[in-house]
C-alpha cells in the first residue's frame, strides 16, 4: 500500500490540491466562509502593502495635481469665495428647517434610534478577480467594522462590509450580481429593487409594475426596508425604464449615484445607526 | 523554498494589482499576475512543487478576493495541469512561448470560473457581463508576464524537468 502511494505520489497529490477546493466550492457555493487564522494572517500582511503603495500613488498624484492647480488659484478662490457665500445662507435656511422638524418631532413624540459615529475608511484596493465586485477598505474590526454594515459617501450608496478582519474590510460593491438592494423612487414613491448586473456600471431596476410612474432621470434612494442601508440615501438615477410587450414588470436600469471605480473614501454606518442588530443576521457573507 | 518565494511573490502582486486596477479605474478588467505565475510554475517547475505553487497562488487570490470559497485554488491547480498538458504537445520553454501560454490561459481561466459560478451561483448569470473585461485582461496579463520573465527565471530549477508525462 505505502509502496502504492510513494509510486503515485504525485498524481495523488495533484488529485488532492485539485479536489479539495473545488468539492469546498461545490458545497458551499458562492456563500464563501469565516476568515480562519490562515486567512487573517494573510489580509494583516497584504492590507498595509495596498495602502502603502495607495498612499504612494496619491501623494505623487496630489504633489502634480497641486501644481497644476495653482495655476488658476486666483480665480478659483474668487469663485469659491462666492459660493461659500452661497452655500452660508443656504445652511442658515437648513438650519432652520432643521430646527423646525425637531420642534415638530418632540410635538409629535418621536424618537429616533441612538446615532453612532460613522467609521470614516479610506479604500486601498479593488478586488483582484472580476467574479466578485468589491473593495478593501483599511478599517477593520479593530476599528469597530463589523459584517453587514452599509458603506456609503455624501454621494450615495456604495455597498455592504462582507468581511472584516483587524486592521481591513471587503466591501461588496452595488453593482456585483449577489448586490440586491430596496429602493425607492424619490418623485413617485414607487418602490423598487436594484440589482448589481456585474458590469460595474449599472444596475438593474426590478420588480417595478410596468404600469408605474418610472421616467428617465428620476432618482431612486434607499427604501430603508431591507434591514440593511438607512433610508433616504441616493441609490442613483434612472438611466432607462423600457416597458416590453409582454410581462408584469417594466425592464429598467440605473446609473448608480457613486461612481465606482473611482471611490477613494467611504464612511461605513455602524449597525448602531437605527439598524436593529437582528436585522443583520440574515446577511449572507 | 520555490514554492515560499513564488507564494510571497504572488501576495505581493496581488496587492500591487488590487492597488493599481483600482488607480486606473478598471470595473471588471483585472490583472491575472496570479496566473502569469502559474502558467510558470506549469512549464519550469517540478510537479510537486509547481502543484503546491499553483494551490498557494489560487488560495492566496481566493483569499484577497474578499469571499473566499475555494474556486480560485480549484482553478488554479487545473490551469497548472492544463498547461501542463499543452506544454506536451507545444514547447514552452521560451519567452514568447511562455507569454503566449500566459493569453491563452487567462481566457480559459476566466470561462471557467464563469461556468463554475454560473453553476453554482443563483445570480451567476449576471457574471457574464464580467467577460467583457477578458481581452483588455489578456493584455495586461500578457504584458505583466514579460515584466516578470526576468524576475520568475530566478525560480527556475537548475536543471529543467523531464518530459516525461504530464505528472
Amino acid at each position: 500500500m505505502l509502496k502504492l502511494l510513494a509510486r503515485y505520489r504525485e498524481p495523488l497529490l495533484v488529485g488532492v490540491l485539485l479536489a479539495w477546493p473545488l468539492i469546498g466550492y461545490l458545497t458551499r457555493g458562492h456563500r464563501g466562509r469565516e476568515p480562519n487564522v490562515l486567512d487573517r494572517a494573510v489580509l494583516w500582511l497584504s492590507t498595509p502593502v495596498q495602502a502603502g503603495l495607495k498612499r504612494g500613488i496619491d501623494g505623487v498624484g496630489d504633489s502634480l495635481r497641486g501644481y497644476v492647480a495653482l495655476r488658476g488659484a486666483h480665480e478659483e478662490a474668487a469663485e469659491c469665495r462666492s459660493a461659500l457665500s452661497v452655500s452660508q445662507a443656504e445652511l442658515n435656511a437648513l438650519k432652520e428647517m432643521e430646527a423646525e422638524n425637531l420642534r415638530l418631532k418632540a410635538m409629535l413624540d418621536y424618537t429616533t434610534a441612538s446615532v453612532d459615529q460613522e467609521i470614516v475608511a479610506r479604500v486601498v484596493g479593488l478586488n483582484p478577480s472580476a467574479q466578485f465586485l468589491s473593495i478593501r477598505i483599511d478599517r477593520g474590526e479593530d476599528h469597530g467594522v463589523r459584517s453587514g454594515m452599509p458603506v456609503v459617501t455624501p454621494e450615495g450608496v456604495v455597498g455592504q462590509v462582507v468581511r472584516a478582519v483587524g486592521n481591513s474590510a471587503d466591501v461588496m460593491l452595488l453593482t456585483d450580481p449577489s448586490s440586491h438592494v430596496a429602493g425607492v423612487l424619490q418623485r413617485t414613491r414607487v418602490r423598487a429593487t436594484l440589482s448589481g448586473t456585474g458590469g460595474g456600471r449599472r444596475l438593474a431596476v426590478e420588480l417595478v409594475r410596468r404600469d408605474q410612474d418610472v421616467k428617465e432621470g428620476d432618482l431612486v434612494v434607499t427604501a430603508g426596508t431591507d434591514g440593511i442601508f438607512p433610508r433616504g440615501v441616493r441609490l442613483g438615477t434612472v438611466r432607462s425604464a423600457e416597458r416590453p410587450s409582454t410581462g408584469m414588470f417594466l425592464k429598467g436600469t440605473l446609473d448608480p449615484a457613486v461612481d465606482l471605480s473611482r471611490v477613494e473614501e467611504v464612511l461605513v454606518i455602524p449597525v448602531g445607526m437605527g439598524l436593529p442588530e437582528a436585522s443583520l443576521r440574515g446577511v449572507p457573507r | 523554498m520555490r514554492f515560499f518565494g513564488l507564494a510571497a511573490l504572488a501576495l505581493l502582486l496581488l496587492s500591487v494589482e488590487s492597488v493599481l486596477v483600482q488607480v486606473f479605474g478598471f470595473e471588471v478588467t483585472r490583472i491575472d499576475v496570479g496566473l502569469a505565475l502559474v502558467v510558470f510554475a506549469a512549464l519550469r517547475l517540478r510537479v510537486t512543487e509547481g502543484a503546491l505553487s499553483a494551490f498557494a497562488v489560487g488560495y492566496l487570490l481566493d483569499v484577497i478576493t474578499g469571499k473566499p470559497t475555494g474556486l480560485y485554488p480549484a482553478l488554479a491547480v487545473l490551469a497548472f495541469l492544463l498547461v501542463r498538458a499543452a506544454a506536451l504537445l507545444l514547447d514552452g520553454r521560451g519567452r514568447v512561448a511562455y507569454l503566449a501560454f500566459t493569453g491563452v490561459a487567462t481566457v480559459v481561466h476566466a470561462l471557467l470560473a464563469l461556468l463554475l459560478t454560473w453553476l453554482t451561483s443563483r445570480d451567476g448569470i449576471g457574471h457574464v457581463v464580467s467577460l467583457s473585461g477578458v481581452p483588455l485582461q489578456v493584455v495586461l496579463t500578457v504584458l505583466a508576464g514579460a515584466v516578470l520573465w526576468p524576475l520568475l527565471r530566478r525560480f527556475e530549477v537548475a536543471e529543467r524537468p523531464t518530459q516525461g508525462g504530464l505528472l
